[in-house]
């Protein structure tokens, strides 16, 4: 398949060669209680030196999707399916070794919660220094050198000094750094961010987005941002993908999606969001509650939420949003949205 | 506005869950820390509190029910007992549950709709003031604005005083008649909403709002980006003079031995800094 089919929309001019191609993924987790469908036929590629951002609230399958990409998922109870081409290669056809051997220094992966990510018990310098060991073969002078150079690029202050102080002797912005530092260490190709900044402080949000734009021109790599706040991806991303129970709702530039949104969820989202440029009027929220991921609506799962929807004779033939998937298509060029009347919600 | 800012252990002073090591809270003329019996009793109905995580806040033990009704064990004058069923699903109504729902436990609801809990929770006992500690920093952007919704409709019922605190500036924008901004313990910054957006005259609130991310493409980039260096300070052994000053790109040597006081120094409200200066630095959005 080609990269066009899975993702239509454009790439930024500045994109290089396609690192990966995500086709067709769908994860379940099977659970007593049932089938828990976290993420339905999701499609996605990513160029050198693009940012995708995965926009969506909790139980989208935002982070399930790409936990799928890092293979820390535990299987079972997870089930996944579909294809995740790095490189051009299928990373779910192969050997556990051989998978690790292909993502260990090709992609990498930092948490929201860089704290509990971290292990208590040994120094920020042993652990940034570990990439270096288990995949170089370096000693732990030279691990150890190495993490300072790091802790360096990641403008840790006073980083010589530091490197053997342990996780709780950093504040919450420092900790995230470590992270980015470990992540970056074996020079990926891609950067999957999950959540990076949404336990810091504004003003410290600020500067760790700043490092990892910084980090990406400096390396090329492909950075995707798995994230739920709409003014990180106005700022920081290229292209974006918004989800939705398991799937991908609207996918378009930034520019054009957060000027114009295509699907009812991606405007609903807009307008529930209070700004901070003007006080603005009352919120207008989206109604009702994100799906139960083992008990998804039939037809469009936004539908029952949504103050769009049409049924029964009042939709269109095949149209029927309780009854009929809307598949995400192309609506206008360089814009998915996968609703069936989403020319109206463009108005065009 | 920061976690370290002091914002939360403010909330558990407000409340009278801990007692302030120095000053006092003025309640209606008489301070809270000296208050006792009936007159303190009487403070904890009229100032009442929401929680931020609706998940540690509910005792998951008890039904909706009971956790609604268990303030008028105390305060049994509220709602005579034959009538507290009734007032009970009457206040879930009010929030927005279904009545019906009385016997569930905490469990059986999502998010949004424990925050709903715990605000009917508050609300039993008709309070004056009601402390929002963080109240929709836990939920999802679509079901934020519902309780935001939720929270201005109840202002407008009961004619409540809110004291609301949160992180996100957006939010506070959208619900505030005044605002101070916290840092490291103390204010550093006060107006009204309009006053403190349009017009920030402490550096550190000026970085704060020059930080937020804006959610309009046409506007990106135009904002006058305010980078600061380093971390917050530990509030155990905060900085001399003035707490923002090792952070600050105008710190002076008179930063580090006079603690600047709050007071209007010329832009129309007060702000803590020696050298403030109100300078616009969110973008207004003329769409």
């Amino acid at each position: 398949m080609t990269q066009s089919q899975l993702d239509p929309t454009p790439h930024p001019a500045t994109a290089g060669a396609t690192l990966l191609e995500v086709d067709d993924l769908h994860v379940e987790f099977q659970q007593r209680s049932g089938v828990v469908n976290a993420v339905n036929g999701v499609s996605y590629t990513l160029a050198e030196r693009e940012t995708l951002a995965i926009l969506g609230e909790s139980g989208s399958g935002k982070s399930v999707s790409a936990q799928a990409i890092m293979g820390i998922l535990d299987t079972p109870p997870a089930v996944v399916r579909g294809a995740i081409r790095f490189q051009g290669e299928d990373l779910l056809r192969m050997s556990d070794e051989d998978q690790r051997q292909v993502r260990g220094p090709g992609i990498s992966m930092i948490f929201q919660d860089a704290l509990s990510s971290l292990n208590p018990v040994y120094s920020v310098g042993w652990q940034i220094g570990e990439m270096f060991r288990v995949h170089q073969g370096a000693s732990r002078k030279e691990a150890k050198a190495k993490a300072i150079e790091l802790m360096d690029r990641v403008r840790i202050p006073a980083a010589a000094k530091r490197v053997d102080d342990y996780p709780h002797q950093f504040s919450g912005g420092m900790r995230q750094r470590v992270m980015i530092a470990m992540a970056i260490a074996l020079d990926p190709r891609i950067l999957i961010a999950d959540e990076p900044t949404t336990a810091l402080d504004v003003t410290v949000q600020a500067q760790v987005m700043d490092l990892l734009k910084d980090l990406q021109r400096e390396t090329g790599m492909g950075l995707i941002l798995i994230t739920h706040d709409l003014g990180v991806v106005n700022e920081v991303a290229d292209r974006v993908a918004v989800m939705y129970a398991g799937r991908i709702v609207e996918r378009g530039t930034v520019d054009d999606v957060f000027t114009d949104a295509g699907h009812p969820y991606t405007e609903g989202l807009m307008n529930s969001v209070p700004q901070v440029e003007a006080k603005g009027g009352r919120l207008q929220p989206i109604v009702g509650q994100p799906p139960n991921l083992a008990a998804i609506p039939s037809g469009c799962p936004f539908h029952p939420r949504c103050a769009r929807r049409r049924l029964g004779a009042d939709a269109a033939p095949g149209r029927d949003c309780a009854t009929d998937v809307p598949p995400l298509r192309l609506v206008v060029p360089g814009r998915e949205a996968a609703c069936h009347y989403s020319e109206e919600v463009l108005g065009v | 506005m920061s976690p370290a800012a002091g914002s939360r252990r403010l909330s558990k002073l407000l409340v009278a869950l801990e007692k302030p090591t120095g000053g006092s809270i003025v309640y209606k003329g008489r301070d809270v820390a000296t208050m006792t019996g009936r007159a303190l009793k009487e403070y904890r109905r009229e100032v009442q509190i929401i929680f931020q995580d609706p998940y540690s806040s509910l005792n998951p033990r008890m039904t909706v029910g009971d956790i609604v009704a268990e303030g008028w064990s105390v305060h049994s004058d509220i709602a005579p007992r034959k009538d507290r069923l009734k007032r009970t699903q009457d206040l879930l109504d009010r929030v927005g549950l279904n009545p019906d729902y009385v016997n569930r436990y905490p469990h059986q609801f999502s998010g949004g709709q424990r925050q709903r809990i715990g605000i009917a929770r508050a609300l039993a006992l008709r309070p004056e003031i009601i402390v929002c500690d963080e109240p929709v920093s836990a939920l999802d952007v679509s079901v934020q604005a519902q309780v935001v919704n939720l929270l201005e409709d109840l202002q407008d019922d009961f004619g409540l005083s809110y004291l609301f605190i949160a992180h996100d500036l957006s939010v506070v924008r959208h619900i505030s008649d005044r605002v101070s901004v916290m840092y490291l313990g103390s204010i550093v910054e006060e107006g009204t909403d309009e006053q403190v957006y349009t017009t920030p005259s402490h550096p550190y609130t000026q970085a704060l709002l020059s930080s937020v991310p804006l959610h309009e493409p046409h506007l990106r980039g135009q904002k006058d980006r305010i980078l600061l260096q380093g971390d917050v300070p530990s509030p155990a052994d905060p900085p001399s003079g003035c707490r923002f000053r090792t952070r600050c790109w105008k710190a002076q040597d008179i930063c580090a031995t006079e603690a600047p006081a709050l007071v209007d120094r010329g832009q129309g409200h007060p702000a803590a800094c020696h050298f403030a200066e109100a300078r616009a630095v969110v973008p207004v959005d003329a769409e």
